[in-house]
């Protein structure tokens, strides 16, 4: 019964060279039917077991259960191999890029103003705003400027031919809602102001204040230092302390600079602080008697505070951006970067 | 102003680190900007006691020194004669960095002839201090080793500080010295001085000073010397003036400057021969005189400049520069000393004016001491007789108003406390007017009365006096106190939220935020063709006439902006700016209103790298953030139409109507605004009113509900005139108000040679749902066919 044994044989070597002709799903489908299907040929040759002498059935049967793991065997891995062919032919390059959601971006400018309204909206401010176009009476007299004080030169404020002028401060607006309404007072006014500075690296053609008023009874100089000093936590951070230094501004007394505790070495001392360990960041005071009269509030009755932050000097800051100019140029490759 | 320390402490004992004299005066308000040390000779040069001296091994030029430098024994090969034991030299350590020329040369530990030497002892030479090459420079015996010898040879620091407007009277050494005394807890001491008495007005003076006009001019005071010898100054007058950056001329010259430093009271000194009649009158200039300044500038002057004349001309602009003729030379023999009070507000108006300025002028237009004019011309002569000799010939010719009244400011002391929150007792406040040199009165428990001395004219009232409190007691005394929210209007009474979360949609709509300067040049202004430019305000002292106009528009700025950024090759932008704008004319715009812009252009998708993909924006892009910010903001009553507007290509422009108002245009920005451009692909910009968009919501915001029943749809095509708008039929639609039709979308539009020239297909998908019950087909059918009925018959297009 060798021709049993050899068509066997035969069987496992036709599987072999027909894998290798054709390995595709469909050709490993069609070998199984034809050889290991219920009408294949491995269970017809099956059927000549009982032809085969009985000494030998033991043999034909081992070579039996080899040929037929062997086929399958053959065909699992032909299918295998044909399955990764097919999942490489529908997977992806996941590393190409995707397609952008458009995703705007906030100006700089915009986020400073943002975080400090939001900020002191907390400390129960809300804001109030002015014109740009001002008189001088709200830009300076209702300020307690004196009259031949440098800042109302023509040099450093810009004037229209009527004597009106581009306000050089957010402060008018201080003056705009104390005449508007009764006391307390508690607003912030971020807006723009315009001097009459040449630009270079840290001075533009107009800039933004943010300023902030408070009147009420008992305001006082330790409000002003917390309300500084908790918006400098706020905004820049636990570890940035205030200081706080004498200044002049004729529409505050006492008046006050203050500065933050260097923002890059802490206080130690580097080139950004110009090693004196603080940056000054902006003005305020509590507010002169003589602005509260302008605006008929009894100075007796009432007192506050008031201050001012220069917007793009507290972004440069944050950001590290060493040129103001940057700010107003609208590159598009700095302004995806906020 | 600059400071420098030697200077400083002939008027007061400072006995505290330079860091911390600069600590101090920050705090109290005279901000230091700047300290320089000036060094005499290089840094490590310490003084050094030689111990012992013994030859060099194997050189006989040579010795080896054991040296103490202040903190150990050092070895020293040095090859000076007289480097004898126990004599005291100058020791450069190693790492002492010397300059030589342009390039510099560091001391190093060195081997000399197989000896180890570290360090270097110098002569007078090597230190650049004199020509003595001879040997060692030999220190005084009682020089303690170790110490810098800069200190020894009493090297300066020059502080620089800035002033503020208020407080003239720190622009001198001794106007700084008083505050530092009040901050060290010690007094400041004026100088001696002494002169002798003259008792009368010679004769050949009797007409020395005229005032012509008391108001500009309230005190002038003269002096006269004669028979002086001008030279050069001494070495101390031109150290202490070079110290603070002055340039020492002569004597007199330097006296003078001196005096200004120290007292803050400007002088002029006359070569008294050089004035016609030998006298000086104070008066306003006539219109048209000239007067040839020490700068050489020659300035044509006004009545409104105050000027010293003598019998015949101005020969000095009062209070600002001395004139070419009559300031002191090496000739001078017999000079007056001007020692005055000039009104601060004309002296600056002319300085301005003129566009001089001097040391003088920047005090006097702060104002000066009006009791300083005496005792500094006291100071003068007493230093013009000392280093330039002569005699006195008069007693202080003073022309005078009365002196004005000091101010007088009662003080509460409760009150003071509650302004800074703080709570000092009374005698310590009263204490810190007393250390600054102010008067109290009337002091009790409740308060006192200060007066102001004349050189502190910027104290008037409490306020003033609550500043000097806090600034001397310090504000970092300020306690920090609990910040507490306290609300005294409501949130919706707040200006700005409203912008901010119109600009947060923006955003939301993937636009980038720009900000552009508010002045523009005419081109930039017009390029918004709205508007000429007599709409356009106007500054009357711009920077420059290129920057003259307030932008009456955002579009020509970010026009700017496309531009600059499509020549960075920033090629893909969407860009929009919310900002004010200025309008001239009341019958186009109010003056100021606040207006967005945003402009497009590029790739749809710039990262889609399957290059059919890639498509251009176009102005439907545009148009649709509209649409989606509309819709976000529930703005319901809205309307593209069909515009022209010069701003835009003609056919590509729309006008948005808002509630039945124009709100504004979008287009395709006209190609000759973009010419030179460096891209091919197509531009867009849309301006609107932000308050139309504001002010276009409208009803509050309700939940609608919704159906949960399916929809049907059914298409609807035809052809139809190329005209016809697509809102025309979907207005059509609406109109007909079909039951249960949900929506109505176009899905195809298209126009082919095969339907006309004229002709264009559009298809339709129509929905159809009911709020409560799953419709029928003969529902929907009856509402369809009344459609494609309608369709052709009303709206007489052809059903395909």
């Amino acid at each position: 019964m060798s021709s049993l044994l050899e068509k066997l044989q035969q069987s496992v070597l036709d599987v072999q060279a027909k894998l290798q002709q054709d390995s595709s799903a469909k050709s490993i489908e069609e070998l199984r039917i034809q050889f290991l299907g219920r009408n294949g040929l491995l269970p017809a040759l099956s059927k000549e077991m009982g032809s085969v002498p009985p000494e030998e059935r033991k043999n034909v049967g081992i070579a039996f259960n080899i040929s037929r793991k062997a086929i399958e065997e053959m065909l699992q891995d032909a299918k295998d191999a044909a399955g990764a062919v097919e999942a490489k032919k529908n997977s992806i390059d996941v590393t190409l890029p995707g397609r952008l959601a458009n995703a705007g971006h906030k100006h700089p400018i915009s986020i400073m103003i943002d975080e400090c309204v939001n900020t002191f909206r907390r400390m129960g401010f809300i804001v109030a705003e002015g014109p740009e176009i001002e008189d001088v009476y709200h830009n300076f007299d209702a300020l307690n400027t004196p009259m031949d004080h440098p800042s109302r030169d023509r040099g450093d404020t810009f004037y229209f031919a009527d004597g009106r002028l581009l306000r050089s401060q957010t402060s008018p607006v201080q003056i705009r809602v104390m005449e508007s309404q009764e006391p307390p007072v508690r607003i912030v006014a971020p807006g723009r102001c315009f001097r009459r500075d040449t630009p270079d690296a840290t001075h533009g053609m107009n800039f933004h204040q943010i300023e902030g008023l408070y009147i009420d009874k008992d305001v006082s100089l330790a409000d002003l230092k917390s309300i500084l000093q908790n918006f400098a936590w706020e905004v820049f951070g636990e570890k940035i302390n205030i200081r706080l230094r004498p200044h002049f501004f004729p529409f505050t007394e006492p008046s006050v600079e203050y500065d933050f505790s260097c923002i890059m070495c802490g206080g130690k001392g580097c080139p950004v602080c110009k090693n004196s360990g603080y940056i000054e960041i902006a003005g305020a005071g509590m507010v002169d008697p003589n602005v509260l009269r302008n605006v008929g509030y009894d100075p007796e009755i009432w007192s506050g505070y008031a201050f001012g932050l220069g917007i793009e000097r507290l972004a440069m800051l944050r950001y590290r951006i060493g040129d103001i100019r940057y700010l107003y140029e609208n590159d598009v490759r700095f302004l995806q970067q906020f | 102003m600059k400071i420098s320390k030697n200077f400083l402490t002939q008027y007061v004992d400072i006995d505290c680190s330079l860091e911390q004299l600069c600590d101090k005066l920050t705090c109290a308000g005279i901000e230091v900007e700047e300290v320089e040390s000036t060094e005499v000779v290089p840094k490590g040069i310490v003084v050094a006691k030689i111990l012992e001296r013994n030859p060099h091994p194997n050189a006989d030029a040579l010795s080896v020194c054991k040296v103490f430098n202040g903190t150990e024994e050092v070895q020293i090969v040095c090859g000076a004669p007289n480097c004898d034991a126990g004599k005291l030299v100058p020791l450069a350590a190693v790492g002492t960095v010397f300059k030589d020329g342009d390039g510099e040369f560091v001391i190093k530990k060195a081997k000399l002839r197989g000896v180890e030497s570290f360090g270097m002892m110098c002569s007078g030479k090597e230190l650049g201090l004199n020509d003595d090459h001879s040997g060692l420079m030999e220190l005084p015996a009682d020089s303690v080793p170790g110490t810098p010898l800069n200190d020894l040879l009493g090297a300066d620091s020059c502080i620089t500080v800035e002033v503020t407007p208020n407080r003239a009277d720190w622009l001198s050494h001794y106007g700084i010295a008083r505050d530092v005394a009040c901050l060290l807890d010690t007094q400041a001491k004026l100088p001696e001085i002494t002169i002798p008495e003259v008792k009368d007005v010679p004769e050949r003076y009797k007409n020395l000073v005229t005032v012509m006009d008391n108001e500009l001019c309230p005190r002038y005071t003269g002096r006269v010397i004669e028979n002086v010898k001008v030279g050069p100054s001494p070495k101390w007058l031109q150290d202490k003036l070079t110290a603070i950056g002055l340039r020492p001329i002569n004597n007199i010259v330097d006296i003078s400057n001196y005096v200004l430093m120290e007292l803050g009271q400007p002088l002029h000194v006359f070569d008294l021969d050089k004035l016609t009649e030998k006298r000086v009158v104070i008066r306003r200039a006539n219109d048209g005189e000239k007067l040839e300044l020490l700068d050489g500038k020659v300035v044509e002057l006004k009545n409104r400049h105050l000027v010293i004349a003598d019998a015949e001309k101005p020969v000095v602009l009062a209070g600002i520069m001395g004139g070419e003729e009559s300031g002191v030379t090496e000739k001078t023999v017999n000079c007056l000393i001007e020692s005055a009070v000039f009104f601060s507000s004309n002296i600056r108006s002319s300085s301005r004016e003129l566009g001089v300025s001097s040391d003088s002028s920047y005090r006097y237009e702060r104002g000066v001491d009006f009791d300083m004019a005496e005792l500094a011309s006291r100071r003068c002569a007493q230093l013009i007789l000392e280093l330039a000799g002569g005699e006195l010939v008069t007693p202080l010719v003073d022309v005078s108003v009365p002196r004005p009244a000091e101010k007088v400011i009662p003080c509460r002391f409760e009150r003071i406390n509650k302004l800074l929150g703080i709570s000092l007792s009374g005698a310590e406040i009263s204490a810190i007017f007393r250390k600054l040199q102010l008067k109290v009165s009337d002091e009790t428990a409740e308060g006192c009365v200060v007066t102001a001395p004349l050189f502190r004219l910027d104290l008037t009232n409490e306020a003033d006096l609550a500043e000097e409190v806090a600034r001397i007691n310090g504000l970092a005394a300020i306690p920090l106190i609990p910040v507490t929210s306290k609300s005294v209007a409501p949130l919706r009474k707040d200006a700005y939220l409203k912008y901010q979360i119109l600009r947060e949609d923006l955003i939301g709509l993937g636009l980038f935020e720009c900000y552009h300067y508010s002045t523009v040049s005419d081109k930039t202004a017009l390029s918004d063709r709205r508007f000429k430019i007599e709409d356009v305000m106007i500054l009357d002292n711009p920077l420059s006439l290129d920057l003259r106009c307030l932008r009456p528009s955002l579009f020509g700025e970010m026009l700017n902006t496309l531009e600059r950024n499509i020549a960075r090759r920033n090629l893909n932008l969407r860009l929009f700016e919310q900002g004010r704008v200025f309008c001239a004319n009341p019958k186009m715009f109010p003056e100021e209103r606040v207006e967005m812009c945003i402009m497009m252009t590029g790739s749809r998708h710039p990262e889609l790298f399957s290059a059919e993909l890639a498509q251009d924006i176009d102005f439907y892009d545009l148009k649709g953030t509209l649409e989606a910010l509309f819709n976000k903001r529930r703005i319901v009553n809205y309307r593209f139409e069909a515009a022209e507007d010069a701003r835009f290509v003609s056919g590509v422009c729309a006008k948005v109507v808002i509630n039945g108002k124009c709100a504004g245009f979008l287009g395709e920005i006209a190609h000759d605004l973009t010419k030179g451009f460096k891209t091919t692909k197509k531009m867009y910009a849309a301006v609107l009113e932000v308050e139309a968009v504001l002010n276009g919501t409208q009803g509050k915001l309700l939940y609608k509900p919704f159906s949960m029943y399916p929809a049907t749809d059914r298409d609807v095509a035809f052809v139809c005139d190329k005209n016809l708008e697509y809102s025309a039929v979907i207005d059509f639609i609406r109109k007909l108000k079909l039951a249960h039709l949900e929506k109505v979308e176009l899905f195809d539009i298209f126009t082919d040679e095969k339907l006309g020239a004229d002709k264009k297909s559009m298809a339709f998908k129509l929905t159809f749902r009911h709020a409560e019950r799953t419709l029928t087909d003969d529902e929907i059918n009856k509402s369809y066919h009344a459609l494609r009925e309608s369709l052709a018959n009303k709206l007489n297009v052809e059903l395909r």
